[in-house]
């Protein structure tokens, strides 16, 4: 575990050298789905290693805004840049972008026809283009980190929800992503399944990776989070560090949300 | 097959050699109606090569239209998802009877057939006899009926396909899409997998029927199993129910061991874990 740590923390090292640009900055993105305005110009920007965790309530936007980043969802107007690829433009690759970037479902979506390690080595293979060898050795180094090492041949069906979803992280994580999406990985699990899963992530979070994390975990917020920004109806209500956030809101309405997640 | 010669196989078969004496017993208790469908067995095995071939060519030009018409169906768009629903549509409501009398007697298959049995004689010629070239021309019945057969059956197995296509969870798509997969090759990896699977048990009633509606090519004079036996009733009509119960038989035996591969198939294929 401690070589794949060191791994990671170099490879986000060498990123931070080259580019002193924000990761990802987000400007004026608006999304509508027919008459229903869904984003309404949010601004967003994400430093190299930040983990940004995004908060509202259900239909502020949050997993529209993670689909708009790497393009599963299609924007309406404004701008994204992932270092300084315009995310958007009609000549960029989706494709392309999409193996920088990492998403973890809150449905999971394993392939259901492949075993744990096959799920993880698929993009190696079919996108990266790989070789067999490197590509099996690659995908249990990627489920050991994860914790499933002795778990590399079990099919979804086979697995907890918890298991699957650090099955999920460990696919996204074997394309060397810049950039993980977080969109609400562990709403779909029982409780006490949820925490292998919010290990991993404070493990990612350890190692240095950027993440954009859309939860109602609070204490993932709290512990993991070098900023949070509340949405709610489209807007970006309130962004800050997660002491500000939690303790003293400047806005009445995130005070009001944060109360109310609390009392639940 | 002489008679005695026939019952000898069977007995050996059976159980050993038996005596003369028991197999001409044997005979003899059988009556006349079941020792002319036994002395004509050969006859009738020869309808089921061409039964079983026939189901074999169906499906194979089942397939090869009906799996990418499904898919057409559930990815296509315009003229082509229209062309090939309408086409599906017309198959799927005309009686096979029908489709069979026109393909036969209307369609000018000759021009198709005719390049067909020269590129075999080819293949023929180039590499020698193989198994996978026809011992003799095709018959225009034989290729009217694999057109008919084939043409409908593809008409259902779009379905079954597309069915079991848009079955797959969109979670699916999107997962192998946010991996920097193209939609092609999530398509190839991730979704046409998991739809065969999920098209077995549709395929198993669909083999049945082609299967069985061989028997339909009856009508257009091509010698399968059940012309042939035909062909005897009108030789000893008092035979009818000896005939027809031995074919019958056969039939069932087909359609029983098809079954059972594609039980044996689903199994094989099915994903650990989940229940199919």
């Amino acid at each position: 575990m401690t070589d794949s740590q060191i791994d990671r923390s170099s490879r986000t090292d060498r990123g931070t050298d080259a580019e002193p640009s924000p990761l990802l900055r987000i400007e004026d993105l608006r999304k509508s789905y027919g008459d229903e305005e869904v984003l309404r110009g949010v601004d967003l920007e994400i430093e190299r290693g930040d983990v940004e965790v995004l908060v509202g309530p259900s239909g502020s936007g949050k997993s529209t805004l993670l689909r708009c980043v790497n393009r599963l969802t299609e924007v309406d107007g404004g701008h994204i840049y992932l270092g300084d690829v315009d995310v958007c433009a009609p000549d960029t690759d989706p494709n392309e972008i999409r193996q920088q970037i990492g998403m973890v479902f809150q449905d999971i979506n394993l392939f259901a026809h492949l075993t744990a390690r096959e799920n993880v080595m698929l993009g190696l293979r079919r996108v990266k283009g790989m070789d067999k060898e490197p590509a099996l050795e690659r995908a249990e180094e990627e489920l050991d980190r994860v914790g499933l090492g002795d778990q590399v041949d079990s099919y979804p069906a086979q697995l907890s929800g918890g298991q699957k979803q650090r099955v999920g992280i460990a696919r996204a994580l074997a394309m060397d992503p810049e950039l993980m999406l977080f969109d609400e990985p562990t709403s779909a699990l029982d409780p006490e399944l949820s925490n292998g899963v919010l290990d991993v992530m404070s493990k990612l979070v350890a190692d240095g990776m950027t993440m954009l994390v859309v939860t109602h975990e609070m204490r993932f917020a709290r512990g993991g989070a070098t900023g949070i920004t509340f949405l709610d109806k489209g807007e970006v209500v309130e962004r800050g560090p997660p002491e500000q956030l939690f303790e003293n809101p400047e806005k009445e309405r995130t005070a009001e949300f944060f109360q109310s997640i609390s009392h639940e | 097959m002489d008679p005695a010669a026939f019952l000898s196989t069977v007995s050996w078969v059976a159980a050993g050699e038996l005596s003369p004496l028991l197999v001409e017993s044997i005979w003899s208790m059988l009556g006349e109606d079941w020792q002319f469908v036994l002395r004509n067995a050969d006859y009738l095995l020869g309808g089921v090569v061409i039964t079983i071939v026939l189901t074999i060519t169906s499906i194979l030009l089942g397939i090869l239209l009906g799996f990418p018409a499904g898919a057409i169906e559930v990815y296509g768009s315009g003229y082509s998802k229209a062309a090939v629903r309408n086409l599906g549509i017309l198959f799927r409501g005309t009686p096979i009877l029908v489709i069979m009398l026109y393909m036969f007697f209307v369609m000018p298959i000759e021009y198709l057939l005719g390049p067909l049995n020269t590129l075999i004689g080819g293949i023929d010629l180039l590499l020698g006899p193989t198994p996978f070239t026809a011992p003799e021309e095709i018959g225009g019945a034989f290729f009217a009926a694999t057109l008919a057969l084939g043409l409908r059956s593809a008409a259902y197995q779009s379905q079954i396909f597309r069915g079991a296509l848009s079955s797959i969870d969109d979670g699916q798509m999107e997962a192998a899409r946010s991996i920097g997969m193209s939609r092609l090759v999530a398509l190839r990896y991730v979704i046409v997998p998991q739809a065969l699977r999920r098209s077995v048990p549709g395929f198993q009633n669909e083999f049945t029927i082609v299967l069985k509606d061989t028997s339909i090519a009856f009508a257009i004079g091509l010698g399968e199993l059940l012309k042939r036996s035909d062909d005897l009733f009108i030789q000893q009509t008092t035979a009818i129910l000896e005939i027809m119960l031995f074919a019958s038989l056969i039939y069932f035996v087909l359609t029983f061991s098809t079954n059972r591969t594609l039980d044996f198939v689903d199994n094989r294929f099915a994903i650990p874990g989940e229940s199919s």
